[in-house]
């Protein structure tokens, strides 16, 4: 540990776009982008068990709420203007730079779920650091990405109960990792007083 | 002239109300090599960060004082010229450079200090042969040892070309070759080229006839007081003998018994070679000492036995390929001491550290009652509710050492365990390790530089030295 | 061709292919992608990745919508090449382009503030770092009897007390070396996009269009 006191204590919330705040996004974004590759083999495996009865795509809905913690997180982290946005698109390029299995479609995933995560936070004013603003954030995030995927995965042409379980599933999924777990990661650190950044 | 001048300085954390410096009133001499001395934590990074125009930017609260280099207030520098009136190197050697390359770093340097392009290739080959690292230039700085990426931030320095350069503890992981070294450079900087260095450090060795100045930072005062040549020589003699006991110790029989053995086995991290051994062994329920110098492979051994790193050839615990002990149960009975503290807590709260513990531990061998008895031995007792982030860096390392003792590991690794302790806390910790041992059939191994203290404790004493570990009859 | 440039019609290109539905297009720029990675030097063993890897969800999308699609087999190709679409037009960025080179053209041709082009390049070195970090932090957990997974709130939560301070550290230090937000900086290695760069840029796009324009299978 550095000799200098933790600088963190105590101090007014910075929400600037200032470079240290740009390093820790890009920081946590790395961080969760490394730790949900560990979870890769996760997708792949429900993949497997799910292709034969053609229920693919809940793999994706499942762990949906996982590929979009990056925003959430860094969104409460750095209350400011976009944060959750770029977070959440660096967590997704994170994975590009990996050598993920969706290239190009991570990047466009990471633009679209980062404009999902942004937009809650931005209807509740950068303002709602609590239970409002998080589950504002959520619903946008489900909205948005799931607009997406009936265009890109084809969920379009599904048939509407099909559709209905997907988007639940997506809804659960977000919620609880997006949700239940942002905000209790969020309170560890509320409670170590780490966010007196 | 940059003489440069500590003017009534006082400084306190934000929301604390120890001052960590009190009405600090010194003057660095221009063109002289001044070096700071003073306990861990005393505040010494705290005045370097404020002299290289750090903070107030980086920590929010502003000192009362001022500081001026030569005639010039600190505050009265643009914040794009204050580099180049100073340049500081960190501590820590990772987390200082930007770019992926060596050569990368130093453009990114000279392109900040709007250095015209023509010019840099000469500068930058000048920086580089200056530190001795023309072989350096393109390699990727994340694949480069403690030592040599210290080296590189000397040459961002020297190709910076700042009259006063602030160095906080740049030393305390690299090598002793690199350290000499370092030293001789950064003298060379001073006589030949007019630098005014001030440099922080708690290690003693190799300044003696090197520095000009020797400034102490009381931590009880929290002034910092230049010392006349005989009270300086005093606090070299005191490092000496910290670093030092007068012990005999048996070499290991080869019938006394084993807990970890270690065969045919290479540590190369990147490529280069730390430790090569063909079969070695640590004993069951004894104490090991190593020592050796900084930078040498010794916490990457301890990351190879924690599983932590890769490494060739095969490590055993009790008779069993720890590749093939599941992690958790591993973990469990070979633990480690980490040497930054802060790493081995998982919650906020005192309390809730010390339940952890209670709850996973090994075993009963502790009582509640010997935990309470432990906390107030140390006098970390009645803190239950504190956030442990918000510890001394003193408070936090006795908090992990009682609660990594609680959870009564089987084998225990202890990295630079004693850092940041008062001799009498040592004296304490030394007695509750004897017992976890004795009592509790503890084995024990410790990478220490401190000495002084731990006459009782240690039973065999292996050395880390040219590529290889063996085990030796006097500890020095 | 720029990088900057290179990432910008990928991306276009594979926004494009979204929404549109032309299975031979998807075809021709896998084959196009294809040839110009093998141009690049690229390792077997990273090929074969790029191969492999995509099958789960291609084939995952596939069986769904055959079964479950109302709009056949054909739509359920298009599916499944799209997915191997993004993956080889992604790599003909990564694997071809260094994150160094990318943030010199964002700084110096896409006027992107320099504090977000070597703030984020700066983080991104440090990755071997963090990698390690999620190790250290896992093992000490198991060391206090706790086993740590992607679930877990502590996981993180310590990853991101290990950000802050990083973040304080790495920023002081690039702070020390010169580098102050918002000011001017001169350039070494000067970056530009060249004429070129943009007949590639257009023509290519432009290429893409016509196809689309045409090939409507």
């Amino acid at each position: 540990m550095d000799n200098k006191t933790q600088p963190a204590t105590n101090r007014e919330h910075q929400s600037k776009w200032t470079l240290r705040n740009i390093i820790l996004i890009a920081l946590i974004a790395i961080f969760t982008g490394i730790i949900f590759w560990g979870a890769g083999f996760l997708y792949t495996a429900l993949t497997v068990v799910l292709t034969p009865i053609g229920a693919a795509p809940f793999a994706n809905d499942l762990l949906m709420g996982l590929w979009c913690m990056a925003g959430p997180l860094t969104g409460f982290v750095v209350r400011t203007f976009g944060s959750a946005f770029v977070g959440e698109f660096l967590g997704a390029a994170v994975e590009v730079f990996l050598g993920g299995q969706w290239g190009a479609g991570a990047f466009i995933s990471g633009l679209v779920q980062g404009i999902g995560s942004e937009l809650g936070f931005a209807f509740t004013g950068y303002k709602r650091y609590d239970w409002v603003g998080l589950n504002a954030s959520i619903f946008t995030t489900v909205v948005v990405t799931f607009a997406w995927d009936m265009i890109k995965n084809g969920y379009n042409k599904f048939g509407i109960p099909l559709l209905l379980a997907l988007f639940v599933t997506r809804y659960i999924s977000t919620f609880i990792f997006g949700g239940v777990l942002t905000k209790m990661i969020v309170r560890l650190l509320d409670r170590s007083n780490a966010f007196s950044l | 002239m940059t003489d440069v001048l500590i003017d009534h300085f006082t400084y306190e954390y934000p929301g604390s109300t120890v001052k960590v410096l009190n009405d600090v009133d010194v003057t660095f001499k221009h063109n002289h090599f001044s070096l700071l001395t003073g306990p861990s934590g005393s505040g010494k990074s705290t005045l370097l960060y404020f002299i290289a125009g750090l903070y107030p930017h980086f920590i929010g609260n502003d000192a009362l004082g001022g500081i001026k280099f030569g005639d010039t207030d600190i505050k009265q520098i643009p914040s794009n010229e204050i580099s180049h009136s100073v340049a500081m190197m960190f501590q820590n050697p990772n987390q200082q450079f930007a770019m992926d390359t060596v050569i990368h770093e130093l453009t990114f340097v000279l392109e900040n200090m709007l250095v015209e392009p023509a010019k840099m290739d000469g500068i930058i080959n000048h920086a580089l042969a200056f530190c001795g690292i023309k072989q350096l230039r393109s390699r990727v700085i994340n694949t480069l040892s403690g030592g040599e990426k210290q080296r590189v931030a000397l040459a961002c320095i020297v190709a910076m070309d700042p009259p006063v350069i602030v160095l906080d503890e740049p030393f305390a992981s690299i090598d002793p070759d690199s350290r000499l070294d370092l030293i001789k450079k950064l003298k060379q900087l001073q006589v030949e080229h007019g630098k005014t260095i001030i440099l922080a450090d708690h290690d003693l060795n190799d300044y003696k006839g090197v520095i000009d100045e020797f400034y102490y930072l009381d931590p009880d005062t929290h002034h910092i007081s230049l010392l006349d040549s005989q009270s300086a020589q005093h606090f070299f003699d005191n490092f000496k003998n910290t670093q030092t006991i007068n012990k005999q110790v048996a070499i290991p029989t080869e019938a006394a018994p084993s807990i970890i053995n270690i065969k045919d086995f290479k540590l190369q991290p990147h490529h280069s070679l730390l430790l090569k051994l063909g079969d070695f062994k640590f004993c069951k329920e004894k104490t090991t000492l190593i020592t050796g110098a900084n930078g040498i492979g010794k916490s990457t051994l301890f990351n190879a036995l924690t599983k932590l790193l890769p490494y060739d050839g095969e490590i055993d615990f009790a008779g069993k390929n720890i590749q093939k002990i599941r992690p958790l149960p591993y973990a469990k009975n070979v633990t480690l001491l980490f040497q930054d503290a802060e790493n081995q807590f998982l919650n906020i709260t005192v309390k809730e550290e010390l339940d952890l513990s209670l709850k996973n531990r090994t075993n009963q061998a502790y009582s509640i009652d010997d935990v309470q008895t432990m906390l107030k031995e140390l006098s970390i007792d009645g803190r239950d509710d504190q956030v442990v982030y918000s510890l001394s860096e003193g408070q936090k390392k006795k908090l992990q050492i009682i609660e990594m003792l609680i959870m009564n590991p089987p084998v225990l690794l202890m990295d630079e365990p004693f850092k940041g302790l008062d001799y009498h806390s040592l004296e304490v910790v030394v007695g509750f390790l004897n017992r976890s041992k004795q009592e509790f059939h503890q084995t024990q191994i410790i990478i220490s530089h401190q000495l002084s203290g731990l006459d009782t404790l240690i039973d065999y004493h292996a050395n880390f030295a040219d590529q290889n570990l063996t085990y030796q009859e006097v500890i020095k | 061709m720029n990088p900057g440039l290179k990432l910008l019609l990928v991306m276009a290109i594979a926004l494009e292919i979204s929404f549109t539905q032309s299975l031979i297009v998807n075809v021709i720029l896998i084959c196009v992608s294809f040839i110009y990675i093998l141009f690049n030097r690229v390792t077997f063993k990273a090929l074969i990745g790029l191969i492999f890897w995509p099958l789960f969800p291609a084939l995952g999308l596939f069986v769904s919508q055959w079964l479950y699609g109302s709009a056949g087999i054909h739509f359920a190709w298009i599916l499944f090449t799209r997915i191997y679409a993004y993956v080889f037009l992604g790599a003909t960025f990564t694997l071809t382009s260094s994150i160094t080179d990318l943030a010199l053209t964002l700084e110096q041709d896409f006027r992107l503030p320099s504090k977000f082009a070597y703030g984020v390049l700066a983080a991104f070195n440090l990755m071997p770092k963090i990698n390690e970090e999620v190790q250290i932090i896992k093992t000490s957990a198991l060391m206090r009897g706790e086993a740590l997974h992607f679930w877990s709130p502590k996981l993180y939560f310590k990853a991101i007390l290990s950000s802050i301070q990083w973040s304080q550290n790495l920023a002081e230090a690039m702070t020390s070396h010169g580098f102050v937000e918002d000011q001017g900086r001169t350039h070494y290695r000067v970056i530009k996009i060249t004429a070129m760069d943009w007949v590639w840029f257009i023509g290519l796009f432009g290429i893409v269009q016509v196809l689309l324009f045409f090939i409507r299978y």
